[in-house]
C-alpha cells in the first residue's frame, strides 16, 4: 500500500498521523525558547519554506500526475506583489500577501485553462514557457517591477493587533514562528485533500486521465482546483520568503527555483506527506553546507590541504555549485529512485518482506 | 525598405542555424520519442569548444566545425548510454526530468569552469559584410548559411540514400517494427542523439561569431529549438528545417518592430501558440 | 411500445477521409440488451467512443431519453447515466480496488463513507469483495475487468456499454461475466455489449446490431442474425454458405 494513495487512508481518520502531527507541531513551536542560535533558527526557516513549497507542488504534480516545471512563476508573483504593495504602496505584507496571492492563483487558472489540454511532457514544456514569459515580462516591466534590479524593502511595518505590538519582525523568531505555522498549514490541508473526494478524483486523473473522464470525472474542473490550491501556498510561501529575505530579483521566477521545487518532492517520494518533508530535510542542509563551504571544511579536516588546487577550486566554488548539485540530484533520483527516499524504503520493506514470506514457506510447511 | 529586407534576409541566414538545432531535436524525439531538455546545453558545449578552439588554438570558427562536430557526437553518445538509454520506458515526465537535470549538470559545470564571463568571439571578418544587390549582409551570416546548407545536404543524403539513415528513419517511424526487421534500435538510439548533440554543437559554432556565448545561454535555444520542432512537426526533418526559417525570420522581424528586449518574449509566447493550436505542427505529421 | 431510452440517428464518424461511423441508426428501449457485433474495425468502439462523450459525431444524433448528447464531455454523459467500459482496461493501477470503485461512487456522492458502501456493494456484486486492499495494477485480467464492471456499476447508471469485457478471459470467468450481465438485465439496467463471443452475444441480446466498414449491416433478432447471409460474408468472406 501506497502511503500516499487514498488506501491507506484509515475509515475515518485515524489518530495516528494526527497526533503525530500534533506532537511535531508542539516540539517545533518549543524549539526557539531552547534554540537561540539565529544561524540554526534561519536553516529552520528554510527548511519550512522548502516543506511548503513541496507540499504545494505535490498538490498538482504528485497527486494530479501534473509535473510543472514553471512554479517559480506562482512563487516569484507571491514575492514580487507582496513587496511592491508593500514598498511603493506601503500596504502592510498581512494584507498585501492576500493580493500577491489571490493574483498567483488567477494567474495559474489562466495559465491552467490554457495548458492544461496539453499532456504529460507537452504540459511540462507549456509550463516552463509560462514562467519565463512572467519572468521577462517582470524584467522588462521596469516603471512597475524595477526591472532587473529588484526591490530592496527598506522598513517592515510592526503588526499590532489591537493596539498591541506582535511583532516588530526583527530577528528570525517571528520568522521561525511565521513559517512553522504556513508549513503546518499546508501538510494539513495536503492531508485533508487527500482524504477528500478531491484526492480521489486527482489521483485518478493521474493515473488515467480518460478513464476518469468516463466516470463522472470533470478534468478541466478537478485539474485547475488542484493547481489554484498548488498556486495558492506556493504563492504564500513567496510572500513570506520575500519579507523574510527583504529583496527581490527576476531570478526568483527562473528555471532553477522551478526545479528546485520539483525536486524537493521527488527526493521525498512523490505524491506522499511525508515525501516533502524528506526532501526539505536532504537539500536544505545539502544546500547551506555548500554555501557555507562546511562540505569544503570537512574535506580541509579529512587532511584535504586547503592549498591544494583542488582544496582552492573548491573553496572558492563550491559555494555556487549549488544549482549543479541539484542537477546531480535530478539525474540521480531519476535514475535510481524515481519513487523519491520514501518509495525506495518502502520497496525494500516489501521486498524483504517477500523474502522472508518466500523463506518461511520454504522452511516450514504447516503453520 | 532597405533595412526591412536586410533584416528578412538576416533572419533566413540565422535561420539556417536554427534548423541546425531543430532538426537535431527532432531526429532525437523522433527515435527515442524524449524531448531533451538539454538540447541548448548542448548547443552551449559547442560554443565553448569552438570559443577555446579559436583563442586557444587559432582555429577559425568555421573550420573548427571539424573539431567540434566529432567532439559533440561523442558527449551525445556518452548521454544516451549512461543516462538517457536507461529511462526509455519510464514516465515522460521523468524523462524530460532527467534531460532537464543533465542541462543543468552541463551548464553549471561549464559555468564552474569557465565562470559566468560573456565569451565574445571576433574574428577578422566579424564585423564584414557583403554586398548583395544593394544590400548589406553580414559576412558570418552567410558563412553561417553555407555551411549550414552544406550539412543539411549532408543529412537528408544521409537519411534518404545510406542503410544507417534508413535504419534511423524506420527506428523512428516505428522502433518495434524496425527491431523485429533486425535493425540494432539501440545503436540507433546512440547514433541519433550523437548526431543530435553534433548537430547542436554546431549550430553553436555557426552562432558564435555572430553572438555571444556564456554558461546560461543554453534555455534560451532549447525553448527556440522546441518552437522550432513544435511549428515542424516533432519528428520531422523537413519540419523542423522549415521551422528554423520560420523563427529566424519571426525574430529577426520582431526585433525589427520592436526592442530585441522583447524578443525573448515573443518566442516564447510563439511556442506557447503553437503548442496550444498545433501540436502537430504545420506539416500536420510526425514522421522523419 | 415505450419511447426509446436511446437513439441513434444516421450517425457518422470521419477522421479525415475515413468514415470509422457511417449512417449508423438504431434505438434501443429501457431494459433490453442490445448486441453490437461486427468484424474487426467495423466501428463498434468508434461509435461508443461517440456515445460517452470521447469524441462528437461528425454527423447524426444521440439522443439519451430524448435529450441531445452530441457535444457533451465524458464526465456529463457519465452523471446523466450512461457509462461504458474500456476495450484494453483501464485500471487506476496504483489504487487499490476498493479505492478504484470508489472513484465511481463518487459521481453520485460527496461523502467517503457513502461512497466506500457503494463500493464494497459493487465489489460484492462482480464478487472482488475479497481483493478490496489489492493494488489494482497486480491484477490479472479476469479481476481487472470485474474490476471496471464494478467501478462503473458505482456511477449507477441507466445505461451501460460494455467494451469487450468478455476478451480475454477463459470460458469459467465469462461465464461469470454472462450470469452478471444476466443479473443487471434482470435489475432493470439497459445495456449495449460489444462482444466477439458469438454464443455469448446469442444467449444474452434482446436483439443484435452488425456493423461492417462503418455502416449497420444488419439488425434483428439473435436468430435471425445468425442465418443472415450477408452477416456470415462480412465475417468469414465470400465463398462461405
Amino acid at each position: 500500500m501506497r502511503a500516499g494513495s487514498p488506501s491507506c487512508a484509515p475509515r475515518g481518520a485515524s489518530p495516528l498521523p494526527v497526533v503525530g502531527f500534533l506532537a511535531a507541531a508542539a516540539l517545533l513551536a518549543a524549539v526557539p525558547a531552547f534554540v537561540q542560535s539565529p544561524y540554526a533558527l534561519h536553516v529552520m526557516v528554510l527548511l519550512f519554506l522548502a516543506i511548503i513549497q513541496g507540499e504545494s507542488w505535490n498538490v498538482l504534480g504528485g497527486y494530479t500526475g501534473q509535473y510543472s516545471v514553471g512554479h517559480a512563476a506562482y512563487f516569484g508573483v507571491g514575492a514580487y506583489v507582496t513587496l511592491m504593495l508593500l514598498q511603493f504602496r506601503q500596504v502592510p505584507p498581512w494584507w498585501g500577501a492576500w493580493a500577491a496571492v489571490l493574483l498567483a492563483v488567477v494567474l495559474g487558472l489562466v495559465v491552467g485553462s490554457i495548458t492544461f489540454r496539453l499532456r504529460g511532457p507537452y504540459f511540462v514544456l507549456a509550463s516552463i514557457a509560462v514562467a519565463e514569459i512572467v519572468r521577462l515580462v517582470v524584467q522588462n516591466w521596469k516603471s512597475v517591477t524595477n526591472g532587473a534590479e529588484g526591490i530592496l524593502v527598506t522598513e517592515v511595518p510592526a503588526l499590532r493587533i489591537g493596539g498591541h505590538l506582535v511583532t516588530d519582525f526583527t530577528g528570525k523568531v517571528p520568522f521561525y514562528y511565521a513559517g512553522l505555522g504556513l508549513a503546518a498549514v499546508t501538510v494539513a490541508v495536503n492531508w485533508a485533500v487527500q482524504h477528500s473526494k478531491l484526492g480521489y478524483y486527482f489521483q485518478a486523473i493521474r493515473e488515467d486521465q480518460d478513464a476518469a473522464h468516463s466516470l463522472g470525472i470533470s478534468l478541466a474542473r478537478y485539474k485547475n482546483v488542484a493547481l489554484a490550491i498548488s498556486a495558492f501556498f506556493t504563492a504564500w510561501s513567496g510572500a513570506f520568503y520575500g519579507i523574510y529575505v527583504g529583496f527581490v530579483d527576476p531570478n526568483l521566477l527562473a528555471v532553477d527555483v522551478s526545479v528546485q521545487i520539483v525536486l524537493i518532492c521527488i527526493i521525498g517520494g512523490i505524491g506522499t506527506i511525508l515525501g516533502p518533508v524528506l526532501g526539505a530535510l536532504v537539500l536544505v542542509p545539502l544546500s547551506e553546507a555548500l554555501r557555507s563551504n562546511l562540505i569544503a571544511e570537512g574535506l580541509f579536516s579529512l587532511g584535504l590541504s586547503p592549498t591544494s588546487r583542488t582544496g582552492l577550486f573548491l573553496k572558492e566554488n563550491l559555494a555556487q555549485a549549488h544549482v549543479l548539485i541539484y542537477g546531480i540530484l535530478v539525474v540521480v533520483v531519476i535514475l535510481y529512485m524515481p519513487d523519491g527516499v520514501l518509495g525506495f524504503v518502502k520497496n525494500l520493506a516489501r521486498r524483504r518482506a517477500a523474502a522472508r514470506g518466500a523463506a518461511a514457506a520454504a522452511t516450514g510447511g504447516a503453520a | 525598405m532597405t533595412e526591412f529586407l536586410q533584416s528578412l534576409i538576416s533572419g533566413v541566414l540565422v535561420g539556417g542555424a536554427y534548423a541546425l538545432i531543430g532538426i537535431g531535436l527532432t531526429i532525437i524525439f523522433g527515435v527515442m520519442r524524449i524531448i531533451n531538455f538539454a538540447h541548448g546545453d548542448l548547443l552551449m558545449v559547442g560554443t565553448y569548444i569552438t570559443y577555446f578552439a579559436f583563442t586557444l588554438l587559432g582555429i577559425d570558427p568555421f573550420l573548427s566545425i571539424v573539431i567540434s562536430i566529432p567532439l559533440m557526437f561523442l558527449l551525445g553518445a556518452f548521454l544516451q548510454k549512461v543516462f538517457i538509454n536507461r529511462v526509455l520506458n519510464a514516465l515522460p515526465q521523468n524523462q524530460i526530468l532527467l534531460t532537464i537535470g543533465l542541462g543543468l549538470v552541463m551548464s553549471n559545470t561549464v559555468m564552474m569552469l569557465f565562470t559566468s564571463d560573456y565569451r565574445i568571439l571576433t574574428t577578422s571578418y566579424s564585423s564584414s559584410s557583403v554586398r548583395m544587390g544593394g544590400l548589406s549582409i553580414s559576412t558570418p551570416l552567410v558563412l553561417s548559411f553555407l555551411v549550414t546548407a552544406v550539412i543539411t545536404a549532408f543529412l537528408y543524403w544521409f537519411l534518404l540514400k545510406t542503410d544507417t539513415g534508413q535504419a534511423i528513419r524506420a527506428t523512428a517511424q516505428d522502433r518495434e517494427a524496425a527491431q523485429l526487421m533486425g535493425i540494432d534500435v539501440k545503436r540507433m538510439s546512440v547514433l541519433a542523439t550523437g548526431m543530435g548533440s553534433a548537430l547542436a554543437g554546431t549550430a553553436g559554432a555557426l552562432i558564435l561569431p555572430t553572438y555571444y556565448t556564456f554558461p546560461q545561454v543554453g534555455s534560451t535555444y532549447t525553448l527556440k529549438a522546441f518552437v522550432i520542432v513544435v511549428l515542424g512537426g516533432m519528428g520531422s526533418v523537413i519540419g523542423a528545417t522549415l521551422g528554423g526559417l520560420v523563427v529566424g525570420v519571426a525574430e529577426s522581424l520582431a526585433s525589427y518592430f520592436t526592442s530585441s528586449d522583447l524578443k525573448e518574449l515573443f518566442v516564447f509566447v510563439l511556442f506557447l501558440v503553437v503548442l496550444l493550436f498545433r501540436p502537430a505542427g504545420l506539416l500536420g505529421k510526425s514522421r522523419m | 411500445m415505450a419511447a426509446p431510452v436511446l437513439e441513434i440517428k444516421q450517425v457518422s464518424k470521419f477522421f479525415g477521409g475515413l468514415a470509422a461511423n457511417a449512417n449508423v441508426s438504431f434505438s434501443m428501449e429501457e431494459g433490453m440488451i442490445m448486441g453490437l457485433i461486427g468484424p474487426n474495425g467495423a466501428g463498434k468502439t468508434t461509435l461508443f467512443n461517440c456515445i460517452t462523450g470521447y469524441y462528437p459525431p461528425s454527423r447524426g444524433e444521440i439522443l439519451f431519453k430524448g435529450r441531445r448528447m452530441n457535444g457533451l464531455q465524458p464526465d456529463q454523459v457519465c452523471k446523466l447515466g450512461m457509462a461504458r467500459t474500456w476495450q484494453k482496461v483501464r485500471p487506476l493501477a496504483k489504487m487499490t480496488v476498493l479505492d478504484n470503485v470508489m472513484v465511481g461512487a463518487l459521481a453520485r456522492t460527496n461523502s467517503l463513507r457513502v461512497a466506500r458502501q457503494a463500493a464494497m456493494e459493487q465489489l460484492g456484486v462482480v464478487r472482488l469483495a475479497q481483493r478490496a486492499g489489492a493494488l489494482a495494477g497486480g491484477l490479472p485480467i479476469g479481476e481487472r475487468k470485474r474490476l471496471e464492471v464494478a467501478r462503473v456499476l458505482a456511477t449507477r447508471p441507466e445505461i451501460l456499454l460494455l467494451d469487450e469485457v468478455m476478451g480475454g478471459l477463459n470460458p469459467a470467468e465469462s461465464e461469470e461475466i454472462i450470469q452478471l450481465i444476466l443479473e443487471l438485465k434482470r435489475g432493470g439496467l439497459t445495456q449495449m455489449v460489444i462482444e466477439h463471443d458469438m454464443k455469448a452475444i446469442m444467449r444474452i441480446s434482446d436483439r443484435i446490431v452488425v456493423l461492417n466498414s462503418g455502416e449497420k449491416l444488419a439488425e434483428g433478432l439473435p436468430a435471425e442474425i445468425v442465418s443472415n447471409r450477408d452477416v456470415v460474408t462480412a465475417y468469414l468472406g465470400e465463398g462461405f454458405e
